[in-house]
């Protein structure tokens, strides 16, 4: 779809810059001859409805505005000719000259001169004017401070900045710099930090983004285009799952389904009884498991797999959680109703027992800095303890049930726990403010994703909901297909830049899905129990374990056969493969 | 429900008290031919020393109030050597005046000067960094009246410079910085204000000295 005129000599071709094409279709008249009769111009169809061209299969790129955005890039990549040459052979000028005559004018310094320009330039919008003119007598202002003229930047304060009448507590702040040229009284707050005169580019720059794109092009508005499509595609593709999956301009990019574990690669057996909880240490190294046979176990994760570390017997009560410290240390476990144990993980030695009289532990978690761990205990309460034992402080509320999972996120700023059965609570604990997750089904667990800005919650009614808890807690996804009906099943976040999901189920298949788009990409059969929990290795994202009542743990990894396989055709996408 | 105007006449007010309250009013702001004829009429004992310190004082705080700070200063280190160096809020308030007077007689480069010397002096503390920026946006009008910060310009605000200086030249002498009348009428106000809200509807009303001078 070119335009008609594209087989005709260069010669015959009209010469309009954009300027004045865009005055030509306003319909008002021009201020220079055109060359060549306004005859040859009527002769010259053009395209589209709004009577400017277009390029591209569906007709909603302009065609001036794709030239110019080149020629912009041509002049950022330092092809000075190549530019000048694009805007010559297409007719398409960059910028209008009264443009290019004001962007000389700023970089050269001429205030006065430019303030006038910019009053030609054809803005219609008052305020824009006076914001702009506002920068250039701000930069003329500052430069005159620089140079010790006092006098000169107090009278443009005076007579040519403060009558704009706008922007009046920016007048404030030049003020002060008026009587402290030098450099302002460090105790202040750094707001707009420049005692010196910035430099001219980025006063340039500063207006670019003032004045509206169709009279400045921004900088690097193709560059901006282009990572826009490739973080769509990667956004968009499901299987997104291996960091040296590089994106191409060439084609598409689309990984195939092989970059999701889906192969159990080991299965470890070395508890005697279901196994209800799992967690992979911080730094990937690490998996510790927990029981109902009161054990837990400390696996160790290396090139050849995983094996058994230790195994923590001490607990009389099955072991219902596990969490690691936050520099993977250090393990605590949590034995149903019972009492929480502090372990090392080098030894595999009992460090200390938390427990409270007459009543039972049933969560445990560390604090963000290491220094003290908390846990929920069956009498609706939190309690915290620094390391040694000595007690800090309890909460009591509204906390509720007996399975009470709890979490701080990694600033240590925000606790989160169930409130109700169909609410948690978000504490900010130093603002002292409330905020709550409702849901209308009872909530069995949650886990929270590395960036704490999202929290997974498990339904009775067998949803996963995945919840933006950033200001007000949003509902943003839901995930369906797994089964929950007698059981505390759980759920995790993972994979690269954790954009899965992935659950147990009470029909022994693990299940993941995709987060953003919520489809489910895999359930993987294998165990012959109902999983109860998941956990995505943060070092490895294609590793994950499962947890089940068969007794065992299932490493899934890679189906490696399919890494040989190169799969490549003609319309262009190109599939990613496991190799590099 | 407001207060039984019977139960007034159960205190007995003694003479001697409301002369020693006019007395103290007429003190503090320097009035003093009226306490001169007060004297005589009540046969009220002279206080001695209060006299001279009336004049000067009232001296003072006609420089002050006119908007010469710059010889209201002088007054007040003759007076108290370093009072101002003591209250330096003050201090800045009066040397701002004489900047707002050179703002308005529009001697720029004076003022500008005057700033830098005098003012800037004090920026090295946060809490005066926020008043000198107001006083310096005055600089960046060329009608000060017209600006945000025009209030700086007023009599009230010279008023107000004028009574904290009194106060203070009271207080350094170890005398009363308030009078008995307007302690007397605060105290009423804020005693009604804790019943009201103790009370509530049925406490009496907030104080309002314009409509008891009414009733």
């Amino acid at each position: 779809m070119g335009g008609v005129g594209d087989d005709e000599p260069a010669s015959k071709r009209m010469k309009l810059s954009s300027e004045e094409l865009r005055r030509l279709s306003n319909g008002s008249t021009l201020k220079e001859p055109i060359v060549g009769s306004s005859r040859d111009l009527m002769a010259r169809p053009l395209q589209s409805e709004g009577g400017e061209e277009v390029v591209g299969s569906k007709g909603v790129i302009k065609k001036v505005e794709f030239v110019r955005i080149i020629a912009k890039a041509l002049y950022s990549l330092g092809y000075i000719k190549s530019g000048a040459h694009l805007e010559e052979e297409s007719g398409i000028a960059l910028q209008s000259s009264i443009v290019n005559e004001f962007m000389r004018q700023i970089l050269e310094g001429d205030w006065d001169e430019s303030v006038v320009t910019l009053h030609n330039i054809g803005l219609t919008d008052e305020i824009t004017i006076k914001s702009a003119c506002f920068l250039i007598l701000e930069q003329k202002f500052f430069e005159f401070l620089d140079e010790e003229k006092v006098m000169d930047a107090l009278k443009t304060l005076r007579t040519e900045i403060s009558p704009l009448c706008i922007n009046h507590s920016r007048v404030r702040e030049l003020s002060l710099f008026i009587v402290s040229p030098s450099c302002c009284f460090s105790v202040r707050s750094p707001k707009q930090d420049t005692s010196r005169a910035r430099s001219r580019i980025e006063l340039l720059e500063e207006l670019q983004k003032l004045l509206p794109p169709t009279v400045m092009i921004p900088e690097r508005r193709l560059e901006h285009l282009v990572e826009q499509a490739l973080v769509l595609q990667r956004d968009a593709c499901m299987f997104h799952n291996s960091l040296d999956k590089e994106m191409s301009l060439y084609a598409d990019h689309q990984c195939a389904r092989d970059q999701i574990p889906s192969s159990a690669l080991q299965i470890l057996q070395a508890h005697t009884d279901e196994i209800w909880s799992l967690q992979f240490s911080h730094n990937g190294k690490y998996l510790a498991s927990s029981s109902n046979d009161c054990t837990a176990i400390i696996w160790e994760v290396d090139a050849n797999g995983v094996s058994l570390k230790h195994k923590l017997s001490g607990h009389q009560k099955p072991v219902s959680s596990v969490s690691w410290s936050p520099n993977d240390h250090q393990l605590l476990t949590c034995g149903v109703e019972e009492v929480v144990r502090r372990w090392d993980v080098s030894s595999g030695e009992c460090l200390h027992v938390y427990e409270k009289a007459g009543l039972g532990m049933v969560s445990c978690g560390w604090s963000p800095d290491g220094k003290w761990v908390f846990s929920g205990v069956n009498d609706k309460s939190i309690s915290m303890w620094e390391l040694d034992g000595k007690e800090l402080e309890c909460w009591k509320g509204q906390r509720t049930l007996k399975i009470s999972d709890l979490e701080i996120t990694s600033d240590g700023k925000q606790i989160i726990s169930m409130c109700r059965e169909t609410s948690i609570l978000l504490l900010d604990r130093e603002a002292k403010v409330e905020r709550f997750i409702e849901e209308d089904q009872t909530i069995t667990s949650f886990s929270l994703s590395r960036d704490n800005r999202f929290l997974l919650v498990n339904l009775l009614n067998q949803e996963i909901h995945l919840w933006n808890i950033e200001g007000d807690p949003k509902l943003v996804s839901e995930y369906r297909g797994h089964k929950r009906t007698r059981f505390l099943i759980r759920s995790c976040f993972g994979g690269l830049e954790q954009a899965f999901i992935a659950s147990g189920s009470e029909d022994s298949l693990v299940y993941i899905w995709h987060r953003d788009t919520g489809e489910l990409i895999e359930s993987l059969p294998g165990h012959s129990g109902a999983v109860n929990c998941v956990g995505w290795n943060p070092a490895n994202p294609q590793m994950l374990a499962s947890a089940s009542d068969d007794r065992t743990i299932r490493i899934w990894g890679l189906n490696n056969l399919s890494a040989k396989r190169k799969d490549t055709r003609s319309n262009g996408i190109h599939h990613c493969n496991g190799s590099s | 429900m407001d207060v039984d105007p019977r139960l007034y006449e159960l205190i007995a007010v003694n003479d001697n008290d409301i002369h020693n309250i006019v007395m103290s009013y007429l003190v503090h702001n320097c009035f003093k031919e009226t306490v001169e004829s007060f004297i005589s009429c009540t046969g009220m004992k002279q206080p001695s020393d209060r006299l001279e310190d009336m004049e000067t004082r009232k001296r003072i705080y006609q420089f002050a109030l006119e908007g010469n700070a710059l010889k209201a200063i002088e007054l007040t280190e003759q007076l108290a050597a370093n009072l101002l160096e003591k209250n330096k809020d003050l201090h800045f308030d009066l040397l701002s005046l004489y900047f707002v007077e050179q703002v308005c007689s529009r001697k720029c480069t004076e003022a500008l000067e005057f700033a830098q010397m005098k003012l800037t002096p004090f920026g090295k503390e946060q809490k005066y960094v926020e008043k000198l920026e107001d006083f310096m946006a005055l600089l960046a009008y060329e009608e000060p009246e017209k600006s945000p910060m025009f209030h700086l310009l007023s009599l009230e605000y010279r008023q107000h410079v004028a009574d904290s200086l009194n106060r203070a030249i009271l207080a350094h002498a170890n005398h009363p910085t308030y009078t008995a009348m307007e302690r007397l009428i605060q105290q009423t106000t804020v005693v009604r204000h804790c019943l009201n809200q103790e009370r509530g509807k049925d406490g009496p009303h907030p104080f309002s000295l314009k409509d008891f001078l009414k009733s």
